[in-house]
């Protein structure tokens, strides 16, 4: 009995201490680059004006899908009540904003998928949307830029990925200020 | 006459000694029941299109929904869709909302399948058969139009509304805002979600 435990003691040390170097190892392993570290300083304004939202020539998105993202971040926008005013593009009443930042919106991947495939076989169908969140100040300063991708994967209309993206975007815009 | 006893397992038993078998069985028919009710009324709408895409001046689109677009009517909300003389009018309840034709500034429309049972209370009727077999009802879908309009307010902050028609009518609408001097660009068509795929 008393061997037993000479021999065990060792073993479970040494058991320990690989899984901690495996645990250790695992971020340079994976080669992907480390998060960037979360914005500590919250940014200040009164106002905020969402751009139009423009696909890249070669990025193929419906219009509707396009129009539900801009019309659904609005109603986000004003759903955080961080802002006293929250402009749409192209609004002239948004020149006399003292503290004005700017939301753009710029379509980095879409996937359409469909409602019958998502619904029948659960695992497929999947619709996507992946927009580059970019605010900036109004002489064009980057202030903040961050990836969000909205999706629906078993139940709702492609449409719902629109607003699924809308939720995330005004999360992050949320966090910011 | 001679009768066979048929031993049941004491598994199957209630402590009364009566199967098991039958609150089963009558859940299993009020499913049934249930589905029979959704396919029945899904029925009449499968493979529903018009066949002309005719809208007379100043015509209603009854069964119109706008997904999402005024600030005063709640997206998703049905009513009527009208083409005025002066552009477009949504009524939903004692709420309207209009889009005058000067302040358009693009207009495109798609067609979309939508799925026959689907809501909150056919999606859980779906969930509730058992063995996956509410995905069965999700094999019927019937197409609509969507029509998507681009506008300015009155202070120039653009716009967009969304709404869904039944087959056929978007264009005719389209073309009658055309008529009227509605802004509209060349467009690239967007093949519809889940088609074209081999």
């Amino acid at each position: 009995m008393k061997s037993l435990g000479r021999i065990s003691i060792p073993a479970i040390l040494s058991f320990a201490l690989g899984g901690a170097a495996l645990l250790m190892a695992q971020p340079a392993r994976s080669g992907k680059p480390e998060p960037a570290p979360e914005q500590t300083q919250k940014l200040t304004a009164s106002a905020i004006q969402l751009e139009r939202i423009v696909p890249p020539a070669d990025l193929l998105i419906p219009e509707d899908t396009r129009i539900s993202v801009y019309e659904n971040v609005i109603l986000q926008l004003i759903k955080t009540k961080k802002f006293q005013h929250v402009y749409r593009s192209g609004d002239r009443t948004a020149a006399d904003a003292p503290d004005l930042v700017i939301l753009h919106l710029i379509p980095e991947a879409f996937k359409p998928g469909s409602q019958k495939e998502r619904e029948v076989i659960t695992i497929a169908g999947a619709t996507s949307i992946k927009v580059k969140v970019q605010l900036t100040s109004r002489e064009g300063k980057a202030l903040l830029e961050k990836d969000v991708e909205g999706k629906v994967r078993f139940y709702g209309e492609n449409l719902r990925a629109t607003y699924d993206l809308a939720k995330k975007v005004a999360g992050v815009v949320n966090r910011s200020f | 006459m001679k009768t066979r006893a048929v031993q049941i397992p004491s598994g199957v038993l209630s402590p009364r000694g009566e199967p098991l078998g039958r609150p089963l069985w009558l859940g299993a028919l009020f499913v049934l029941g249930a589905a029979l009710l959704l396919a029945a009324t899904a029925a009449p709408s499968f493979g529903r299109e018009s066949p002309t895409p005719q809208n007379p001046p100043g015509s209603m689109i009854l069964d119109a929904k706008c997904v999402i677009g005024f600030d005063n009517i709640k997206p998703g909300a049905k009513g009527t869709l009208t083409s005025l003389p002066t552009g477009l009018e949504f009524t939903a309840g004692k709420k309207k909302a209009d889009i005058t034709t000067p302040s358009i500034q693009d207009i495109f429309t798609g067609r979309e399948s939508r799925q026959d049972v689907g809501g909150v209370s056919g999606t859980l009727v779906e969930t509730a058969i058992p063995y996956g077999g509410g995905r069965f009802f999700s094999l019927f879908s019937h197409k609509v139009d969507v029509l998507t309009v681009e506008y300015a307010d009155s202070t120039g902050g653009f716009h967009g509304a969304i709404f869904v028609l039944s087959a056929g009518k978007a264009e005719a609408l389209k073309n009658q805002l055309i008529a009227q001097g509605a802004k509209v660009s060349t467009h690239v068509n967007v093949p519809e979600p889940g088609e074209g795929k081999p």
